[in-house]
């Protein structure tokens, strides 16, 4: 079984009176340890599925299970608790909480597990020195470069040892030096932390860094130039 | 399990500190709702214990049937007091004086050394049985007033609309025609009397021409007693009498200012509502602008609970900050200061009564006026809310 599977997935919303579907029954899984890049044009859904797979949007049909659990079953307050314990996200604005230090926002997720202070402690400290921030665990956002945030928001995706971390265009808002440094770091947290690993970009060089390269088209998701094929939607 | 759920206090009292003129206008606006309250409830609270503290159910008063129980417009025999001496047991008697207090009453218009127009006072002609059966008086410095004197309450200035030091000891005030000399000034535990001015009673008569009484107020041994009074003016019809304890006739009188007390009241909800109003806006505007970042919290799986009980905690504090400070203004410069009211003047009370409300107002305003923005920007979808600005 993979880590992830989306079967069948169809995302529909209304946009006035008009309807729109980005994602039309499509089909993806993913193992785990992979490292999979999901490219496409702007609005061709890449988000939208990624953020489907991270269960923070509904989907309109189809399954997704991520770890043996069908998220799409799951109630607003279990699914919630679902990604709190599975699923790391960095985000494309580094979305930082201001009014906390960088520890104490690399320790917000580990807020919502039953641990020791102490464990949490010793999972923050390595959270920030995997991302090399250590010397400015007590420095407020605002104190800090937009990659220093970026990293901030890696350490923050992966303190909680997620099953999954998604990506939603990590690099987006970076300059260049900066970008390859995020690569880096999220090659490193896929290579040495074993994390599997799920990058929305719309950035060709950055999503060729991925182990696997799919690209959304049309509503339907091509790998290698091939459409993924349609699995048969379980049954309970 | 919740408590490890919950985000950190110290996120919530961070950002009140984010923006720093947003909080301090918000905490000026909650702290004036607040002691808007604090002033209506103490002028009720005021009221309400002025009036409850003049009544002595030992206490009759007896004045004319034909007065409606206005004692201003009383008028009775001078032989009155005898009268009940000698035919109602059970008035209270101590080394042989009786407590037996006759007592002429009049509002007129009083004027002092500064006052460019003279103010409407209280003046009771009495004797020096009038402390004995008003025990709640006590002379707070000065004399008795002698020939020519007189005392008054320590509110009887608020009551004339002049200041305090116009009827300080020595000073003289004029009414009737006549220049009187501030011999004392007195205390009557928060009761209506401090808003009086007690002149001897015969001089009083004197001045006035008059012979007559407006009342006679008797201590009785025990409240049972009082009947007995009632009893012998019913039989007296010939001295068209009417007694009344003096705690049902300031009951009376209660009731006769309950539209008033109501009215406080309305509005301290009108205050209070005013002020969720303006919660509302304020935290509307302070959750508009952090929509994404409450998105986020969602996202890293904090369950809505969570971030609402954040919001209404960070608006509770800023509501109970401006309680406190109120109260503290409140407890300065709002207790004790004079109100005048038709029936004489008293205290703005701030006690544990007006600080309950208060607190329960700030309260009722962190958490009405946190709830409604926090649900509306709770049902945003988090992948909506994750991308706005």
């Amino acid at each position: 079984m993979s880590l992830v599977e989306v079967i069948n997935v169809t995302k529909e919303y209304a946009n006035g009176e008009e309807s729109i579907r980005p994602l039309d029954e499509v089909s993806l899984s993913v193992e785990e340890g992979d490292f999979v890049s999901l490219m496409g044009a702007s609005g061709s859904g890449k988000s939208t599925l990624l953020n489907l797979i991270a269960g923070i949007d509904l989907v309109t049909s189809g399954e997704i299970v991520v770890a043996d659990t069908d998220i799409t079953q799951l109630s607003r307050g279990k699914l919630a608790d679902w990604r709190a314990r599975h699923i790391g996200y960095i985000f494309q604005t580094h979305n930082l909480i201001p009014v906390l230090t960088a520890y104490e926002n690399v320790e917000l997720p580990l807020l919502l597990l039953p641990m020791s202070g102490a464990e949490r402690r010793k999972r923050v400290e390595i959270a920030m020195a995997a991302v090399d921030l250590t010397s400015r665990a007590s420095h407020y956002p605002r104190q800090m470069s937009g990659g220093q945030e970026q990293r901030v928001g890696i350490a923050r995706a992966i303190v909680s040892n997620p099953t999954l971390v998604v990506a939603d265009e990590p690099t987006g808002s970076l300059d260049d030096e900066t970008t390859e440094q995020i690569l880096q770091l999220l090659e490193r947290v896929n290579n040495e932390l074993g994390m599997t690993l799920l990058m929305v970009t719309h950035d060709a060089d950055a999503g060729q860094r991925a182990r696997r390269k799919i690209r959304l088209e049309r509503g339907r998701l091509m790998e290698n130039g091939k459409e993924l094929h349609t699995a048969k939607i379980r049954t309970a | 399990m919740l408590g490890q759920k919950l985000l950190p206090w110290d996120y919530g009292v961070r950002n009140l500190f984010r923006r720093p003129s947003r909080s301090a206008l918000t905490l000026g606006g909650l702290t004036i709702v607040v002691l808007l309250v604090l002033v209506v409830v103490g002028f009720i609270r005021g009221l309400e214990k002025s009036l409850a503290a003049t009544g002595n159910p030992n206490v009759v008063l007896v004045y004319a049937l034909s007065s409606a129980a206005d004692v201003e417009n009383s008028s009775i025999a001078g032989r009155t007091p005898a009268l009940l001496s000698a035919s109602v047991d059970g008035v209270r008697r101590q080394h042989g004086v009786e407590y037996v207090s006759p007592e002429l009453y009049l509002g007129t218009r009083i004027t002092t050394a500064n006052m460019p127009e003279p103010g409407m006072g209280l003046v009771r002609g009495v004797t020096t049985t009038a402390p004995l059966v008003r025990g709640q008086v006590q002379l707070a410095e000065g004399t008795w007033p002698q020939s020519g004197e007189v005392m008054v309450g320590r509110l009887a200035y608020s009551k004339l609309g002049a200041d305090e030091q116009d009827l300080a000891i020595g000073q003289q005030i004029t009414f009737d025609g006549q220049t009187w000399t501030i011999s004392g000034r007195f205390t009557a535990a928060g009761s209506a009397f401090e808003s009086e001015i007690w002149a001897p009673l015969t001089e009083l008569q004197t001045v006035l021409k008059r012979q007559d009484l407006s009342l006679v107020a008797v201590a009785m041994d025990s409240p049972d007693r009082v009947a007995d009074v009632d009893m012998f003016c019913r039989e007296r019809v010939d001295l068209e009498l009417k007694a009344v304890s003096e705690s049902a006739y300031y009951a009376s009188l209660q009731t006769h200012y309950k539209p008033v007390r109501m009215l406080g009241w309305v509005v301290v909800a009108l205050v209070a509502g005013s002020g969720i109003f303006a919660g509302l806006n304020t935290m509307y505007g302070a959750v508009v602008g952090r929509t994404r970042e409450l998105a986020t919290l969602q996202a890293l799986g904090f369950r809505r609970r969570a971030i609402l009980l954040t919001l209404v905690q960070e608006a509770t504090l800023l509501a109970c900050a401006g309680a406190l400070i109120a109260c503290i203004i409140g407890l300065t410069f709002v207790d004790g200061a004079a109100v005048r009211f038709t029936m004489g003047a008293f205290m703005l009370t701030v006690d544990s009564v007006g600080i309950s409300v208060a607190c329960g107002v700030a309260a009722l305003l962190g958490v009405v006026g946190a709830l409604p923005p926090a649900i509306k920007a709770m049902q945003l979808p988090v992948v909506e809310a994750i991308k706005s600005i």
